[in-house]
This record gives structure tokens, sequence and C-alpha cells, in this order.
């Protein structure tokens, strides 16, 4: 493909001011002319044709061959952009004679900006005027254009001497229609009151159906799908240990409702790069930022490594770059991401364009952050959860002064510690039940307490209390043994008479006994009801805290531990499967074993461990980690006494430090470009901005001094809604056809670009797009009315071999595309049929998968889902997403995968869906379903077959199947039915 | 979407690459006269003659060790760790690791020994793998991009270190398809303990048509793969019920498809039905261990109690049970056509540890799992030497990156990112030599300008089977992807 002749690419420069002087320098350097239109192609990487131009020496047959190539009244080179001006050929010709010299060492860098002469590039004009004259048509084909959209396609079939194909038949029709707007099938009794509406109005009654599934709330869930495919929309992180992200849901409904509620396409687009800042006090403002926040995210790099090391600042590089190439490839249908390592080759975006869009994001990360509050409320939660974050930090800081202090003796003490617990791990006898675990809290002083009720008066030699032992973040023994505590009797349960405290240990830190039983001797003890131990400093999980034991054992004078089997009652416990419980405190099984001596050595260098802190923390320390902690203690009530308010998984730059993931409070990163994408070899320093890819739009974007983060995100929601975007509206109508029609007027809807494909009818683009964005409500649904109405969406599916060798593809739209159901659809479908679809709207996502180990890395084990759990009995929309395990059945019936971009479904058929289809515990529960809720019609097999297909079987499938039926029983009947292709495909 | 209804089969599947995953002009063009005849993937880009150039192998097994194996306590020997043994370990530059800093030199848990003509020192751990020695050619300048599990991970699997690109196996699959019509080009055998970093996405097709992605077989495992049967608890599908529902499916589906001639995607889905059934014969009886000899049994180290042995602890035999159990079937997918196996050792980097990150403890953790993966390798290697296959079978042993040369508390090993090992056999590969090598301690590549990458590896493994790996392309927004990415070079030393 060739540009244009000079005067054009003139032309374009003249549009791209702000390139005009580095596009034509007053004196031409040859190298400058390489780097601008050689290099790309002729670099010792990619060597095409065997040229190199990039380093010396010059690879060329002959130095001369270069010059004959770029002359000429059509030059050979450069072959995919316009040719060289006569100033570049001269200085180029001026090189060669002078030896095709390149300085040693210099490597010099591809620098070709293609031009804006690409047709998504051009103005989209208004909506006047672009229809096809009318006077083209004679009167059987205007009898059959409906409206403009028509005109268009009919125009195109002219030209090929093709026609379109009938309507389709009504109830063919409606069914496309349900699914096609609401992705539900219709019940046969509002077919057959849609025929029956017909019979006096069939236009009247098509378009009565139009807008009422268009009003449905099946319309937005329906559609929400198409955009969060494209969205990357998942819910649980990726990468390693695959976290779940339990409030990404609300964006999810946020989709839906926006559709539903048909917001503004332009408002729409707005809100999810900016809508904090250009809406605020709107929830939806900030709901909508989970679309930035959509992606996979590297839990571990961030979390675990943070930004203080070079893999942690490479993660949140390639963070970025995942916004950046959603937010261009969403809304603009440009691959911007092929300009982190050089130019984009074929499209007109610069490394320095896309850095630019780095520095627009440069202040954000991924974190769940507060929505629906007052605006001051909500800026006092953030400023307080970011301040408890510091202060956090700044005690974990202090820790490690201490710490540091200790020197060679501590760490080495501490590493012996380590290693004594680790082999003590693997040795360890215990059983699965425990012991006793509070419920988790967020910070180490809220006191917890556990108490043994005697059913009669004790006398009490002694209490033991034995710790847990739990791998979990390492631990082992001693896992959730406080570090503050005492223990106490009382004479009665409640705890107010003759309290008598045996053990106070609640004024320094104490060591970890690990599973060492401790005894506290209770001499003198009598008629006690009650024992009760209470932390006063709650030991650390990670990052959480909680008190958790084995055991307690209360002996008597006789020796005998009347604690087992005693009640057992507690401010707070987790109650999970055996493994803890209250009661698996006295049920006498707790951790034994480990290496007696390596016990004993345990139990000695934590006690010098404690002596050296103590040593170690000084009054000074001591005293600032006081004022730490009371100002830490403030500030967490403070944020309690504020409403909590719902949470949203979303762009945000205020939230608590987690991790290694510290919140920028707003201050972008600085931003470099990065040559060659390579972190460790940064350019010049990049704000804020985008590609120029109109007339009038700026590279960088004219930001105040001082400008806030939000204000960059806000300039760049206006950038992809400007009325003069060429692709923004072009992007849109395109992916709305698409999901209309199966095939995009541009087939490549995540590209308009030079790689991508070119329209098959520009004009009706350029005709959806322009309405659109003129229309003052920028409605979406008007345009699914507008497809939906059209003769050409209303066409049959059969096959015309006469049009089928012309148009194999049905590129031109001479019939409709018969479609199989989605993978979301079909599951929709399969519970509709079968009775169980319930539509409860909104919410946290259904899990159909149980997880497992979720303290690691969760594993999501769909294989033990239960397919009559009722909770999961919804429509697809709402299932949870996970990453690191798409849901086998719909990932075989071809589901979007949520760790890329979809922008269009696959269709393939294979045997594993097949077998899916078949043999899949959810589909053969259905079946069951199915059969239960037809089993008492007059034919149950007609009937499933009605339900199913939307038609009564004629009499030789009605027989053969009610045989079946009768042989097989109805639940197998059900499964042929739920197989259907008839079922699983919409004419 | 129905590009064509009337054009043959293929078309269909034709039409899918023109969706999100690109159209197949680049690919068209890069390969004149392609011929897809078959819908449901038995044939490849590349199959029937338009390889790029005489293939030396046929099929491949990738071994992949989750959590990071030990180059330089199995395969990577450094006396001059043994020199430096609990002395403060100092490159002589800065040091950056994933968890801790480094500690003291630390030499290899087990003593190295030569094995085979080639002399090729191994560790004593996997001393099974001596037998087989001069059958294997070591790469030990492997690089990575980062320290972090899962970007390594993937980096390994796909030549990414993102989600969003295919698998290796789906590459393969797709270039060359299925031997076999009744099975899967692409399979996957991971550990049943759980998955490693990334799931699933270690073998998805992504922009690759769906039937490219890995299935998973689960040997031993109650349902080995995902709804080849019908659960138990569906009790009213009896033997005869499905068999009489599939032939009155098949009618059914027949009638449809044929009042809508041209629209092969229908004909396509009554064969799928059939194909299916013809899986469920052939599937079972790959998987089907039982009937093998008791020597070949022993070979693999398969324990008698079977796949429910006693892995309370880690152990050796457990260990040993489960690897080599996976490399049994492997064997036996591979006679029946299977393109590519990806076989996993380790799952995902939890406590307690069934996997190779050991930062706790090496001897603990890398001794079961390096004894049991040594001798299912040994045994697979073997295996298909005495059948004649190992000439036209490439085995790749890979692992996300290696472990420092220091210690880290004392036994364990932090993450090693900037040099490992990787070791392939069979199919056209020279054995018994050793390319690239790591410095004195095993912490970088000792030539730091000229180390191996993965995409060196990969583009080494398609060379052997016929094919270019700058043509084999998909163009996928915008780019025309390559398993390589813009990179790679044939490792030629190692070809035999």
């Amino acid at each position: 493909m060739k540009f244009g002749r000079p005067t054009i690419f003139g032309l374009v420069l003249a549009i791209l001011a702000p390139r005009i002087a580095f596009a034509i320098p007053a004196a031409l350097d040859p190298l400058t002319v390489l780097e601008k239109n050689c290099v790309s192609c002729h670099n010792a990487k990619d060597h095409k044709g065997d040229v190199v131009l990039d380093r010396a020496p010059v690879a060329v047959e002959t130095p001369k061959a270069i010059v004959e190539a770029i002359s000429g009244a059509e030059p050979e080179m450069p072959k995919d952009r316009a040719p060289l001006s006569a100033a570049e050929v001269a200085a180029l010709a001026a090189w060669v004679k002078d030896g095709a010299k390149i300085p040693a060492g210099r490597v010099l860098e591809d620098r070709h900006v293609p031009g804006l002469d690409w047709w998504s590039l051009k103005p989209i004009p208004t909506q006047q005027g672009m229809v096809p004259d009318p006077t083209l048509f004679n009167e059987t084909e205007k009898g059959w254009v409906r409206n403009e959209i028509d005109a268009f396609i009919l125009a195109k079939l002219k030209e090929k001497g093709l026609k379109p194909s009938p309507e389709a038949k009504p109830r063919v029709l409606a069914r496309r229609l349900f699914f096609d707007l609401t992705g539900l099938p219709p019940s046969p009794e509002r077919l057959a009151a849609f025929e029956k509406a017909r019979a006096a109005d069939p236009e009247g009654a098509y378009r009565a159906l139009v807008e009422e599934l268009l009003e449905s709330p099946g319309y937005g869930e329906h559609w929400a799908r198409h955009w969060l495919d494209v969205a990357r929309y998942g819910e649980t992180h990726g990468y390693d240990k695959d976290k779940p992200r339990p409030n990404a849901w609300p964006y999810r409904d946020y989709v839906i409702r926006s559709l539903n509620d048909d917001k503004p396409w332009g408002r729409f687009v707005r809100e999810q790069i900016a809508g904090d800042t250009l809406y605020p006090g709107d929830p939806d403002g900030i709901v909508a930022l989970g679309f930035i926040a959509a992606g996979p995210w590297d839990f571990i790099a961030h979390y675990e490594v943070g930004e203080g090391k070079l893999d942690g600042r490479i993660a949140k590089h390639m963070d970025r770059d995942d916004m950046v190439s959603a937010v261009f490839n969403a809304f603009m249908s440009t691959t911007a991401q092929c300009a982190q390592c050089h130019n984009h080759k074929f499209d007109p975006v610069t490394m320095e364009d896309y850095y630019r869009l780095h520095a627009v994001f440069g202040a954000v990360d991924r974190a769940d952050r507060v929505y629906d509050l007052d605006p001051g409320a909500q800026q006092r939660r953030e400023r307080l959860s970011v301040e408890i974050g510091k202060l956090e930090a700044a005690l974990k800081a202090l820790d490690k002064r201490v710490t540091d202090a200790g020197g060679a003796e501590l760490a080495e003490l501490r590493d012996r510690l380590r290693l004594l617990r680790d082999k003590g791990a693997g040795e360890v006898k215990k059983s699965p039940e425990h012991g006793f675990h509070s419920q988790i809290v967020n910070r180490p002083d809220a006191g917890k307490w556990v108490r043994i009720e005697f059913p009669e008066p004790v006398s009490i030699r002694e209490v033991v209390v034995i710790g847990a032992h739990d791998d979990y973040a390492g631990i082992g023994g001693g896992f959730g043994f406080p570090v503050r505590y005492r223990v106490e009797v009382a004479d009665d349960a409640a705890f107010s008479e003759n309290v008598r405290v045996l053990a106070d240990r609640t004024r320094s830190d104490q060591p970890n006994p690990g599973i060492v039983p401790l005894t506290f001797p209770a001499e003198g003890v009598t008629k006690a009801r009650a024992v009760r131990f209470t932390a006063t400093k709650l030991a650390e999980r990670k990052n959480d805290y909680m008190l958790a034991l084995a055991e307690m054992r209360v002996l008597d004078t006789d020796g005998k531990n009347r604690a087992a089997g005693a009640t057992v009652t507690a401010l707070d416990s987790i109650e999970q499967g055996a493994r803890w419980g209250a009661k698996n405190l006295v049920d006498g099984r707790f951790p034994t074993g480990g290496d007696p001596e390596a016990t004993r050595e345990l139990a000695a260098l934590r006690a010098k461990e404690t002596t050296i802190l103590d040593r170690l923390n000084t009054p000074e320390i001591v005293d600032e980690r006081d004022s730490l902690n009371e100002k830490l203690a403030g500030a967490r009530k403070e944020l309690g006494g504020l409403p909590e308010g719902r949470m949203v998984y979303a762009a945000a730059t205020h939230f608590k430090k987690f991790g290694n993931v510290a919140p920028t409070e707003g201050k972008s990163r600085t931003i470099h470009l990065l040559r060659r994408g390579d972190i460790l070899a940064p350019g010049d320093e990049m704000k804020p901005g985008a590609p120029p890819m109109w007339e009038g739009s700026a590279a960088e974007f004219p930001l105040p001094e001082g400008a806030s983060e939000g204000e960059a995100r806000a300039a760049l929601a206006k950038y992809l809604t400007d009325a003069k975007n060429p692709l923004a509206w072009r992007s849109i109508a395109n992916r709305v056809w698409l999901w209309h029609f199966g095939r995009g007027i541009v087939d490549s809807p995540n590209d308009l670009g030079r790689m991508g494909m070119e329209p098959t009818h520009p004009e009706l683009l350029d005709f959806l797009a322009a309405k659109l964005r003129d229309d003052p409500g920028q409605s979406l649904k008007s345009l699914h009315r507008l497809i939906v109405t059209s003769a050409a969406w209303r066409q049959s599916s059969a096959e015309n071999a006469a049009a089928s060798a012309v148009d194999a593809g049905n590129t031109l739209c001479w019939r409709a595309n018969r479609r199989r159901l989605s993978a979301e659809e079909l599951r929709d479908a399969v519970l509709s049929v079968s009775g169980k679809l319930g539509r409860e709207m909104g919410g946290p996502s259904f899990q159909d998968f149980v997880i497992e180990k979720p303290e690691h890395s969760p594993h999501y084990e769909y294989e033990l889902h239960d397919p009559d759990d009722p909770k999961a009995q919804r429509r697809s929309i709402y299932r949870m997403i996970v990453r690191s395990r798409t849901q086998p059945f719909l990932t075989t019936l071809d589901c979007a995968d949520p760790s890329q971009m979809v922008a269009k479904r696959d269709e393939t058929t294979t045997a594993p869906q097949a077998l899916a289809l078949m043999n899949n515990p959810f589909m053969t529960a259905m079946a069951g379903h199915f059969a239960a809720r037809v089993k008492d019609a007059p034919s149950p097999t007609a009937a499933a077959f009605e339900i199913a297909t939307g038609r009564a079987p004629r009499p030789e499938e009605a027989g053969a199947l009610a045989e079946y039926g009768k042989r097989h029983g109805l639940a197998n009947a059900c499964r042929v039915i739920l197989n259907l292709s008839e079922f699983a495909y919409v004419d | 979407m129905s590009a064509s209804q009337d054009c043959p089969i293929s078309a269909v599947r034709a039409s899918g690459f023109s969706s999100r995953r690109g159209f197949l002009a680049g690919l068209a063009g890069t390969f004149p006269g392609l011929a897809l005849t078959d819908l449901l993937g038995r044939d490849g880009v590349l199959s029937g003659g338009h390889l790029h150039h005489p293939p030396r192998a046929k099929r491949v097994v990738q071994l992949f060790m989750a959590g990071a194996a030990s180059h330089v306590d199995l395969f990577d020997y450094k006396p001059r760790l043994e020199k430096e043994h609990g002395k403060q370990w100092d490159p002589g530059e800065g040091v950056e690791l994933f968890q801790s800093t480094p500690g003291a030199s630390m030499k290899s848990v087990w003593d190295f020994r030569p094995h085979g003509k080639c002399g090729k020192a191994l560790s004593e751990i996997v001393s099974p793998l001596g037998e087989v020695a001069d059958e294997i050619a070591f790469v030990h300048n492997v690089v990575g991009k980062t320290g972090v599990h899962s970007q390594g991970t993937l980096l390994q699997t796909t030549g990414f270190n993102r989600p969003g690109f295919p698998s290796a196996g789906s590459w393969v699959s797709h270039a060359l398809g299925s031997e076999n019509d009744n099975l899967p080009s692409f399979v996957v055998l991971p550990d049943h303990r759980g998955l490693a970093s990334n799931g699933t996405k270690n073998w998805s097709s992504m922009f690759l048509p769906a039937e490219h992605q890995g299935t998973v077989i689960r040997p031993g495992g109650e349902t080995p793969i995902d709804d080849l049967f019908p659960r138990k608890n569906a009790e009213y599908i009896t033997p005869a019920a499905d068999r009489a529902g599939l032939e009155l499916l098949g009618r059914l589906n027949a009638g449809y498809a044929a009042e809508r001639a041209g629209d092969s995607r229908l004909n396509a889905r009554i064969r799928s039905y059939e194909l299916a059934a013809r899986m469920q014969l052939s599937a079972t009886e790959a998987l089907d261990v039982s009937k093998e000899p008791q020597h070949i049994k022993d070979l693999y180290g398969l324990a008698p109690e079977g796949p429910g042995v006693d892995d309370t602890t880690i152990n050796a035999k457990a260990e040993t049970e489960f690897f080599g159990r996976k490399c049994l079937v492997a064997r036996r997918l591979l006679e029946r056509g299977v393109r590519f196996v990806q076989i996993w050792s380790g799952n995902d980097n939890g406590f307690p540890r069934r996997n190779w990150d050991s930062h706790e403890d090496v001897k603990r953790d890398h001794g079961p799992l390096a004894r049991g993966m040594a001798v299912g390798a040994a045994a697979l290697i073997k295996d298909l030497k005495q059948r004649g296959m190992l000439d036209d079978t490439i085995i790749l042993w890979t692992t996300e990156f290696g472990r420092m040369p220091c210690a880290q508390r004392g036994v364990g090993r932090d993450h090693n990112p900037f040099v490992f090992t990787n070791w392939l056999c069979g199919g056209g590969v020279r054995g018994g030599v050793t390319h690239g090598e790591s410095d004195l301690w095993g912490y970088k590549p000792l030539d730091r300008e000229h180390p191996t990458q993965v995409y060196d590896i990969h583009a080494t493994i398609l060379h052997l089977l016929g094919i270019d790996h700058e043509r084999l392309t998909v163009r996928h927004d915008s780019l025309d992807r390559r398993l390589t990415d813009v990179h790679g070079h044939v490792i030629r030393e190692i070809l035999a």
C-alpha cells in the first residue's frame, strides 16, 4: 500500500503541526532520512532484502542501488509509505556518493512516523448527505429499504449484482431478536403472543417486541457481557497465587446499569477513564474506574516485591502497559502498545505518545476504594486510610531499626529460631482439629478472650496452655499465641465473683512458647467455676492479628483434667470445619512431638530473644512506638467513626498501603520514555498526553501547572470522546454492528489501523458513527433500534448458491449470519428452558467452584461444585470469573479469556464440546430438571422440544423423541434436546 | 462467525482465524497452498507437505519443574562453591534477590560425579539420568527476565512474560496438528496437587483456535479427562440410553443440517459427536497402563499402591510414582500420535512444599522431587529409545528460573533468574554435549553477552520439527505474532 503523492504528504504534515519541524528540517541529515524512511526494515535484525542500513558497515549489493530504489516516478522504496521528497533523495544520494558512511558504534533508530492518510483517521462527516441517493433504486428495491442502513447495504449489493434475502419467518426473527438483545430464549407463550399480535399489525407487533426487549433488564445483562469481553474483566488477579477480587463486581453492575439506562456513550467512556474527577459526588464516577483495573495484576511482583526493586518496577511498567493498551484498544481500536519499544510501524503513534499515555496513568494503582459516600466523608476516609498505612509502615520501620541494632547476634538467633521451627514443623504430630481460633482483626491491641466454664466448682492445681500449630504464613508452632496475655480464674461463669489473676503477662512482650505447654500454678484456688485466658496484644498472622490456642487443660488437685468436655465460650471464634472451633480447645488434641531437644532450645532462644529486645527497646524507641501507636489508635478510631461505604476494585490513588503497594496520594510517578522498552534505558521524562490523531489534537495535554493526576485522566477522557476524534466513534459503531451481525464492518474490531482490515461499508460505518456522536443522547439503544428494524438485519440466514458464488463470506450482507450461541448464552438458555434460571440482578458473583487452600494459592475446583446449588443458577454475567483456571465448560464453548481483550468470540467446533454438552454435570443435572418441568405436559418430549427450539416438532421428530423418551426416560430425552444443533444455533 | 456457508468444512476454521485472533492473510501468504482440509484439529497449518524444511522430529515432551529447580544442585557442577562453602558469597557486584539478601556460598546439597561416555558430572540425586547422559544436551546459560514465578513460568511456556499468548504446545499443535483423529494434539499432565503459577494460562491457546489448547489429563485420577463420561451420579444415563441418544441426536441434527444446506458447521457438529464417542474409547485405552508389563512399570518407578501412595511427608517413593506415571502415560500418548505433551512436577508455590521453590530447605524439597523426576525422565528416554521413538521425539527439561549459589537462611536458596539450566534430548538433538556455561558460581552466564534465551530454545525445537520460527506467524492485534516474538536463534551447536 502506498501513500499519496508528496503534495498530500505535505498536507498531512500541515495537519500534524507539532511534527512539521521534525519532519522536514532545513538541512537534511542523511542519517535522519535513513532513520525516518529506511531502517524500520533494513536493520541488522530484520535485514529485509539482505539490506542493512542502520549501522556500519552498510550491507547492500551496491550503494548505488539505494539511490535507484528511492528515485523515479514510481520508486521501489520505501514499500509501505510515501516516496522520499526530492530533498531527501538528494541527501541520500550525496551520502552514498560520500561512501555511505555511518559512524562506528552508532545504531540508527527507527524514527518513521506513519501519517494520518488512512481511512479511519479521516474526519467523520455529519450524517447529512451520506445516505445513498434513493433514485439509485427501482420500486421493488425501494420497497425493501426500511431505513438508511438498508440503502447503504443495497447500494453495495447492487454493485455486485446481488439481491438481499427475504425476511426471516416471524418465529425465527423473534427468537433471533430475543438472543440478540437479551441473550435469552423466548418462551413458547411469548412467541405465541407475538404471532397473535402480528395477525393484527405485523410491523407494530415487531416494533413493540423490539421496545419490550430493549427495555427489559436482560438487555443490559446481555450487552454488558460484550463490553466486559473488551474490558478484559476478571474477578481474580491472575498470575501467581491468583487471589480473588471480592470488590470487582460493582463495576460489572455499573456496566449493566449504564446500558439499561442508555447512558450517553460519551459519558460512559469518560466515567471509565476519569469519572472521579469529572463527576465528583456521583458513585458511578468511581465505580466506572473498575475498567482501568479490570485486567490481570501481578500480585507477587507488586505486593511482595514492590517498586523498591527492579522486578517490581518492571511489573509496574507492565501494569501501566495493560492500562494503556486496554484504553486504546477498547475506545480507539488502536494498538498503542505497539509503540513500546519503537514507534508504531504502521499507525501514527510514536514512542513519545505511548509514554505520554503512561504518564496519564502514572499515579494510579489497582485497589479497593469506597464509592458511595459523600465526597467529604470519602476524602476523610481515604486520608485516614493512607495515614494508617503510613503509621503502620513507620512502626515496621521502627521494628526494623531495633532488629538492625540487634546486629548479627539477633539475626543469627532468629535464623536459628526459624530453622528450629522449620525443623519441628516437619515432625510435629497434630490432629486435624487444630484448636481455638478467634476472629481476625487488623490491629494487635484488640482484646480477645476465651473462657472455660465448669458445671461445678473445681479446686485447681494448675492451668496448662498449649500453643497451636499451623503452617499458614510459615508460622508453625505457637501460631496465634499472643504476645501479651493473662490467665485468671473466677467463682462464676460470668467472671464477676472472686476474680484472681494466675499470671499477668501484659506488661511486656512474651516469647512465643511454640507448642511447648505453659503451666500456670493455681495454689489455693478452690470453688472455681471458670478459667479465662485473655490476650491483650495479639500475635501477627500476616498483616493481621488473632488469638489461637491448641488446648487448655485445667488440672484439679487430683491431677484430673477438668477442662475436658467443659463449656468453652469466647469473645468470638472462627468455626471452620474440623480445624478451628471453640470446642477444640478442650478436646484433648494438641500438637506434640517435634524434636524435644529442638523444642527446649527453641524455648531458650525465644527467652533470649526477649531479653535482647528488652535491651534494644530503649526508652526513646519505646516512646516513639507509644506515640505512633497512639496516633494509629486515634486514626483508627476516627476511621471507625466514619460511615464505611461500599468498595469497588478500581483505579485508585488513596488507599491503605498493602504489602509493598503504597498509595501515590495522587502524585504521579516520574515517567520516562524507555528506549527499546527497557526499564534500564530511560530517556526523556514524559508528561501526560495522547497521540495526535486528528487536526487540532496536541501530543501533550495542555494542563495547567500543578494539575492533578485526575485532570490528566480527565483530559484523556475528553480526548477519547472528542467530536473530532475519528477513531472513537467508528470504533464503537463498528463494535455494535459486529455484535448484531456477527461480523464487523471492519472485521478487526480492536484495530482500525493499517494492520487491521478495511471496512466493507465505509460510508455506512461513518453514518452510524456520526449518528451516535451527533445524537444529543448518544444513545446506544437508538443504534440497536435502527439496526434490528432494518431489512438487512431481518433477512433470512438461508443459503443462496448464486450469491455465495459472488460473496461466500457474506461480507456484503446479502443474508443474515446463522450463529451459534455464545458460551454464556448457551448456559443461560439451558438454565432457562430447564426452569432453573434465577433472575435476581446484581450483587456479588456466584461461584461455580469450590475454593480449596485459600490461604496461599486458592485452588478453584470446578469439579467439586454442585450444579444444583441454587446460588449458581443465575445468568452467567454474574459468574465469578477466575483467571488461573477458566471455567472449563464455558472455555470449551469458546468463552472469552479474561486475560486478554476479546473483541470477537471464536466459534470453533470440537469433540470436547460434544463431550461437555453431553456429560458435564451441569448439563446432565439440567436435563433432569428440564424433564421435571415438562413431565406433566400432554406430550412431554414435544413440549421440551418446543421450549428449546421455539417451534413444535414435526411428526417424525415428535415420534422419534416420544419413542426414545418412553424407552429411556424423559431425562435422557431432554439431554438429547439440549444437544440439538437447533438449540445451539440461531437462524 | 459464519464467513461462508458453502465452503468445504475447512472454511469454518478459517473463519475462526478471521476473528479476534486476526485474519489469515499473513499466514496464508506465508504458506501458499494452505489446505485446511479438516475441521477437527487433525491437520495443522503446515501439515501435508508444507513444512519449511525436512523435520528431524515429530513430537515434543516438555518437562516443567514448577517453583524453580536449582541448577547448581542438579546439573550444573560448581567446584568453586565447594571451595567457598560457608563463606560470605561475594560476586563483586550488587545483587538484588527476590526475598533475601545474599548469604554464604552454598555447595550442592549432593555430590557430583561423571556419567556416560561424555563424562557429564551430574548430582547424585539425579543419577538415574546418568544412564542416558550421552543422549542429553545441557544448556547451562539460560537467562530469564525477572525473578517472579508467574512471569518466569509464562516466559518458558509461552515465550512472553505476561498473559495473553499461546503456549508453545499450542503453536506446535497449530502448525503440525495431531497424528490421531481421536486424541487431542496437545496434552497436559499437571501436578495433581495443584496448578503451577498462572494455572491454565500455561497451556492456553489464547489467539490460536481453541482446539490447540492443552487438554488436561490426570492419570490415575477419578475423572482423568473432564466430561469424557457422565458422572456416576447422573444415574439415568445408562449405556443403552447413551448409545440410543447419540443415534437419535445424530438423526435430528442431520435433519436440521439438511434443511440448511451449505452450512458446513452443522455437519461438522454432527461429526464432533461421532469423534467424541471415538475419543471415549481411544483415550480410555491410551490411559490404561494396567496392561503394561511389570518391567516397564518398574522402569518408571510406579509404586505398588499406585497413585494413592502416601505423601503426607514429601518422599521419593511417592514423587517417583507421580512423575513416573505421567511419563509412562506420556509415552503411550506419544505412541498414539499426540504431538505435544507437557508434564508438570510441582504445584502452586504453597506449603508444605510440593514444588521446587526451596527457599527454606533445598534438601527437603528438591531431594524427593528430583529423584522422582530423574527416574521418570530417564525411563521415558530409555523406553522411547528402545521403541525407536527417541529419534523423532524431543524432550525438553525446563523450569521458570534457577536458584542462587548462596544460601537463604542456611539451607535454602532464593530465586536466580540470571542463569539456569535447560536440557534437551532426542529428536535430532546431539547427545552428550554441554552448550553454554554459567559462571564460576552458577550466578550468571559465563559469557554475559551471549546467553541462551527461551526464544533460542523454542526456535531450536521448531527447527527440529521442520519449522522456521520466523515464519510461523499469526496476525493478532496488528502484529504477526510468533512463538519467539522478535527474537530467537537456532542453537546449531546442539543439533545432531
